[in-house]
């Protein structure tokens, strides 16, 4: 590793996030000033994530796990710069990509060619850097001709094809893939995931969030387990996967409390 | 981190992506933001002069100004609420900066705005009024005017996040302003004691920047020039201040 370069990618420290719901939900404007000329609007504070603390080395992969609602799309905003946290500190050293899901971002009236250049600029590049990709991306999305004709004719495989070919046109410092993969045919799958691997050989550092252990297992060397918010278990993928299968696929376990 | 985000690269991208949408496949995109202004002064030209009864050398340059003017600011106010709550999905993704989306329905909707003069123009011409220099004050007045709706839009932008409901209530917010406006009618046909609602209306500063230079061919006095320009800029700071505090706050309800 070159020793100019800092050894930690990505460094979370005691993050807390807190969502101020309304108890009663008020979606809309007419309730919302009904509720407060009753004086009947009371907040409950829900701690999507508790004091959170790890450090990612540059080249890891780390996997996430836990279950719906444990915190694990909110850590990824945060990392992401989505969301702020309500205490704690984030420090990113290198540009977060996150892999979209299937067409987000894309506007379905304009041509593949130009929902290269919305989508290119939405993740943050300049239209010049987007203009020398714009090649390449066209190639490795397979699209041909297709690439000028407007997005709602495509069907869902060429618009993850597409969104797969952008967002992974520039090597991302730190690469999230939150649930989303395979989009398309089996042979586009294998690319997707090749592409991922030259990453990973490059040294790009991931983060992965996903139900699939195997998964997990096969591409992460580290795996996080969040539970409630809170980070309940750090280590190597096979001890952590295990430990999380033995309480979350276990009968009774919603009774064992950490 | 690397590298500042490419704001103005993707407020370009947006605004052309607006005008795509619109004009490329239809003709009648086109010509509907021409025509439409037009049908709509014939409709009032008919109504006002045959059934209300009063007079207003040439009306119809009267009261397409002043549409031209109100299509622009109704429009670009509602279009900003919605711009954010249809990206929702990509704000709750990607640490893109907010206001570029009220920011780029603005900049459409001048362009809309400088291509339904063409129009006006010819009417202009076809009613014989006179063409003074007076009309190369448009620029100006524009800018005035989109400084002012920008910083509406920017302050209503985010209120549509939080409510799902409050678009429909600006929407009939918007109709009453629209008559609280001396854009079909002149101020004069107004009782006496009802006029200053109207006069104190800080949209009608801003209409008759506009106007001035079109109907009554000279550049608007410096009194009445002054009161819209501060009323734009202050338009526009409360816009920019009160969505910096909002937009933190914008992810966690998307």
């Amino acid at each position: 590793m070159s020793p100019s370069l800092p050894t930690t990618a990505l460094s979370v420290a005691n993050v807390s996030l807190c969502y101020r719901l309304a108890k009663q939900r008020v979606p809309s404007f007419k309730e919302y000033a009904i509720h407060w000329l009753k004086g009947a609007l009371t907040y409950q504070s829900f701690w999507a994530l508790r004091d959170v603390s790890f450090s990612v080395r540059r080249g890891e992969a780390v996997g996430i796990v836990g279950l719906n609602g444990a915190g694990k799309s909110s850590l990824l905003k945060i990392i992401a710069g989505v969301l702020d946290p309500t205490s704690g500190d984030v420090e990113v050293g290198e540009r977060v990509s996150p892999i979209l899901e299937l067409g987000t971002g894309f506007d379905p009236e304009l041509t593949g060619r130009e929902n290269i250049y919305l989508n290119g600029l939405l993740l943050g590049r300049s239209r010049r850097e987007i203009r020398e990709r714009e090649r390449a991306i066209v190639d490795f999305s397979e699209l041909g001709d297709f690439i000028d004709s407007p997005i709602r004719s495509y069907s869902s495989g060429m618009v993850g094809r597409l969104g797969f070919s952008i967002a992974t046109a520039w090597p991302p410092g730190i690469l999230i893939l939150d649930e989303v993969f395979a989009a398309g045919d089996a042979a586009f799958t294998r690319k997707c995931e090749q592409r991922i691997a030259a990453f990973r050989a490059a040294g790009v550092t991931m983060l992965m969030v996903s139900h699939a252990a195997d998964q997990i297992l096969a591409s992460c060397g580290r795996c996080l387990w969040l539970d409630h918010g809170r980070l309940v278990s750090d280590g190597a993928p096979a001890e952590v996967l295990a430990a999380y299968h033995a309480r979350t696929l276990l009968p009774g376990s919603a009774a064992v409390t950490v | 981190m690397n590298g500042a985000f490419p704001y103005w690269d993707l407020v370009r991208e947006l605004v052309l992506r607006e005008l795509r949408v619109r004009y490329r496949r239809s003709f009648f995109g086109f010509a509907w933001t021409m025509v439409q202004p037009l049908l709509m002064m014939s409709v009032l030209h008919v109504a006002f002069s045959t059934i209300f009864r009063f007079e207003v050398v040439n009306y119809p340059v009267y009261v397409l100004a002043g549409l031209l003017f109100w299509n622009f600011f109704s429009q670009s106010i509602v279009a900003s609420m919605n711009s954010l709550r249809a990206n929702a999905r990509l704000l709750d993704k990607l640490p893109v900066p907010k206001s570029v989306f009220p920011l780029a329905v603005v900049i459409s909707g001048v362009i809309n705005l400088l291509l339904a003069l063409a129009p006006l123009l010819a009417l202009l011409i076809v009613t014989g009024h006179p063409l003074r220099p007076a009309l190369l004050f448009l620029p100006v007045a524009i800018a005035i005017a989109a400084l002012f709706t920008l910083g509406a839009g920017l302050l209503l932008g985010p209120l549509s996040v939080f409510f799902t409901d409050v678009v429909e209530l600006v929407s009939v917010v918007l109709q009453l302003v629209l008559f609280l406006t001396p854009i079909m009618y002149p101020l004069a046909i107004l009782p006496e004691r009802w006029q200053w609602v109207v006069r104190y209306n800080p949209l009608r500063s801003i209409l008759e920047v506009f106007r001035d230079p079109i109907y009554h061919s000279k550049v608007p006095p410096l009194s009445h020039l002054s009161v819209a320009l501060v009323l734009a800029l202050a338009a526009f700071a409360l816009g920019v201040l009160s969505f910096r505090r909002s937009s933190r706050r914008i992810s966690l309800y998307l």
